[in-house]
């Protein structure tokens, strides 16, 4: 094999019309000193469609040690590229031949745990970064921890510097030995170690000719072949319900993305917060309608009975497992923000289309990411990872993480800031009413007497009513009353 | 194992959920519509996302008065052809003063005569969410962007406090006095608004296509000629040559390249080859370093 298999364009003459098999999101994660930033601008380099400007500066760049600095590719903001640290997440896209590839570049540094967890939301495969000359670290098992939590099921454990270690398969060996061990403890589906050097480019986009004793795949091979997310739509079908489309005739859409499975013309689907069902007449979109709608597709579904379905309605299939109709969670949640948990705050949950408020947060523990053990414990702050169960002011339509990942994640919202102060998974949920006895009914009569008044049946004004009564669920609650929304 | 879908067909999915949800969680939004390839691609995607619906926001447009006349003549038969609701909106404050994009810096016509009238168009509408054709790929502070960007009061956007997002999980809630902008194409790259250009058999401006036009070369760079207004100096005689654009702006601020590709065809592909990145055209992201990133800070799309 030659030294560089860049794929470049004049070789390849690119096709009108050329479609990519699919995307693959790649998170990074390790710290400034495994040299994470050099092997992402290496694989940029090497092996993407990097246009040539992007090229000229990288040929031009020289980094202490006299090599041309890659890792200029990567690091973005003014202030990063001055500390020389990576702080937020950022974004690159490339093109081989076969796929589109989506890196999420992610700080390694504990304080910067939230960025990393929410990078990492994102991605089908991660590459955990180790320098050779220290193998796994306390910092590597956090990683992992995160990686497990938010689901990322795919790890590549890349080993770098083995040029600094004389590319010796024994120190190799007892790294990936010591990663076997390390991921025994978590759901991944896919683990494996590459020996890689990121600035010599050895098992980057190129078989290494140091590393003969390696006959496994190098890192481009791997990340052309393993699986993304998005592809066989697995679990039941779920569609979560964002608006109601009309053509002013005829036509009532409930528009969505299909979350997870797939629907067919014909199929029985309920709705489970109304109870009602009904059968699919017509899958639309603008182009056509289909026959079959799958995981990731955004359509617009109308059934043949009008069911009082609107947005945060989860549509699923009625013959097989259905969502939870829950008004208690048990939760996982990473907290992602500067301004600690404070119960006396007013917090709303947000799943894919709905949004309700949140009754109480109790913490039991958080989560020691390196020990992996338990501590019991009241209040979680930034960059904290918790066990806490989550009481909603009415029930909403979810699944646990583990039955159906999709439809098992939420957000924490602070309800005056705006902000996503956390983000979560759901490991077990509560059908039915939360016990909350002694709670305050807010019910439609009493909405409909007063602040509700001015609205009718638009879909626009039962959004608005929906949101008048979160808000005055927030607002009764911050003065100290306990509020079931019962509409 | 090949995937089900397309890149392209999941880029698109993405983007009408974004838009979707916009729609659903924001009370007045709007679409910034630049008149570019990358506005065609949006509108073309907010149109699918309400299908059958008319829009349910108007185009808001920030005319500098130096567009190029034919951007103009596209943006007016895009209106009517889809039956769209359409808002200039130019700083007549600026136009006053005479501010123009020869006698002023690049940074300093940007922000009288683009970034200060969107402002002001956003303040005066009510607009709480307003969509934007920006691509992570563009540049490299771009590449930090979330999907709903929040800017604080005064439209500033603080890298430092972005909201995290997770999952496909889009939270809306304005904070007080906060505005927020929502990039449906985030994931796209150029090469990708191109071939769903190609894909989807849309219009675009002419002007991406190569033509015979009078051009002038000023610093290095080749300038199309649009009106008599730009100062030339004596030397400047304007030259009939076969350029196009890979990217729509201000005319005297827009580079033009040499080229014969005159269909979308061999425009794709040429694009597909090109060797530089898109806005090494654009003279006003030169103009210092983190230039882009300051840009924004102050309100900047």
């Amino acid at each position: 094999m030659t030294a560089v298999t860049a794929i470049r364009r004049e070789a390849t003459a690119p096709a009108l019309k050329q479609e990519l098999d699919g995307i693959l999101h790649l998170l990074t994660c390790g710290s400034v000193d495994d040299g994470k930033s050099t092997l992402i601008g290496r694989l940029l380099y090497d092996a993407s469609d990097l246009s040539d400007d992007q090229r000229a500066l990288i040929d031009k760049s020289t980094t202490a040690s006299g090599q041309p600095d890659y890792s200029l590719l990567l690091d973005g903001l003014v202030a990063e590229r001055e500390q020389g640290i990576t702080i937020d997440i950022a974004w690159r896209y490339f093109d081989t031949d076969k796929r589109r590839f989506v890196v999420i570049d992610s700080p390694g540094h504990e304080q910067y745990t939230r960025n990393m967890a929410s990078g990492a939301s994102h991605a089908d495969v991660a590459i955990m970064l180790v320098d050779a000359r220290h193998g796994v670290k306390r910092q590597t098992r956090r990683h992992a921890a995160i990686l497990d939590i938010v689901g990322v099921r795919r790890v590549i454990l890349a080993v770098n510097k083995m040029d600094l270690v004389d590319w010796s398969q024994e120190k190799f060996r007892a790294i990936e030995a010591d990663f076997r061990k390390l991921t025994l403890r978590f759901g991944f589906r896919d683990a494996i170690a590459v020996p890689v050097s990121a600035v010599t480019g050895d098992n980057i986009a190129h078989q290494s000719e140091h590393m003969p004793w390696y006959s496994g795949p190098h890192l481009l091979e791997y990340l052309e072949k393993t699986q993304a997310r998005d592809v066989a739509p697995r679990g039941p079908f779920r569609l979560p319900v964002q608006t109601v489309l009309r053509d002013g005739v005829d036509f009532r859409g409930l528009a969505g993305t299909v979350a997870s499975g797939y629907v067919s013309v014909g199929d029985r689907v309920t709705d489970v917060l109304s109870g009602q069902s009904a059968h699919v007449l017509r899958i639309a979109t603008m182009d056509h309608d289909l026959e079959i709608a799958r995981q990731g597709q955004a359509v617009a579904i109308q059934l043949d009975t009008d069911i009082d379905v609107a947005r945060g309605a989860v549509i699923s299939a009625a013959d097989s497992a259905l969502p939870i109709v829950a008004g208690q969670i048990e939760a996982r949640i990473i907290w992602l923000w500067e301004t600690p948990f404070d119960n006396a705050n007013g917090y709303l949950l947000r799943t894919g289309t709905d949004l309700a408020p949140i009754a109480d947060i109790t913490v039991s523990s958080l989560l020691d990411l390196e020990s992996l053990a338990v501590q019991p414990a009241t209040t979680v702050e930034v960059n904290d990872i918790a066990n806490a169960s989550i009481t909603l002011g009415r029930p909403i339509a979810v699944d646990t993480f583990a039955d159906n990942q999709p439809t098992g994640v939420f957000l924490i919202v602070d309800a005056l800031t705006g902000a996503s102060v956390a983000g979560g998974v759901i490991t077990a949920a509560t059908a039915g009413e939360a016990s909350n006895e002694g709670a305050f009914h807010l019910t439609r009569e009493l909405l409909t007497r007063g602040l509700c008044r001015d609205l009718g049946e638009s879909d626009e004004d039962r959004r608005e009513f929906q949101r008048r009564a979160n808000e005055a669920a927030l607002l009764l609650q911050s003065a100290g009353v306990q509020v079931k929304i019962d509409i | 194992m090949s995937a089900q879908f397309s890149h392209l067909d999941l880029l698109e999915a993405e983007a009408i959920h974004i838009f979707r949800e916009a729609a659903a969680q924001f009370r007045k939004p709007v679409l910034m519509y630049s008149i570019g390839k990358d506005s065609t691609v949006l509108l073309h995607l907010a149109r699918k996302a309400f299908w059958p619906q008319k829009l349910p926001f108007p185009l808001l447009h920030i005319d500098t008065k130096w567009k190029f006349r034919d951007m103009i003549t596209f943006r007016d038969k895009t209106v009517r052809d889809f039956n769209l609701d359409l808002i200039v909106h130019t700083n007549e404050d600026g136009l006053k003063r005479g501010v123009n994009p020869y006698d002023h810096s690049p940074s300093v016509y940007t922000d009288v005569m683009k970034t200060q009238p969107l402002k002001q168009a956003l303040d005066k509408y009510g607009f709480d969410a307003a969509f934007g054709g920006a691509r992570r790929d563009e540049e490299s502070s771009r590449a930090k962007e979330r999907v709903f960007s929040f800017r604080s009061p005064g439209h500033r956007w603080d890298p430092r406090r972005q909201r995290p997002e997770m999952w496909n999980l889009l939270n809306g809630r304005l904070g007080p006095g906060e505005t927020v902008r929502v990039f449906p194409m985030s994931n796209w790259t150029e090469r990708d608004v191109w071939r769903y250009i190609a894909r989807e058999n849309l219009d675009v401006v002419p002007l991406y296509f190569a033509a015979e036009r009078p051009t002038i070369v000023r610093n290095g760079q080749l300038l199309v000629i649009d009106d008599d207004r730009l100062p030339l100096q004596p030397d400047e005689v304007p030259e009939l040559r076969s350029v196009r654009f890979r990217t729509l702006g201000c005319w005297p601020l827009t580079a033009a390249v040499a080229s014969t590709a005159n269909d979308l065809e061999s425009v794709v592909t040429e694009t597909l080859g090109a060797r530089t990145s898109e806005r090494q055209g654009r003279l006003i992201d030169h103009d210092q370093t983190g230039a882009m990133e300051r840009k924004k800070q102050e309100g900047y799309f």
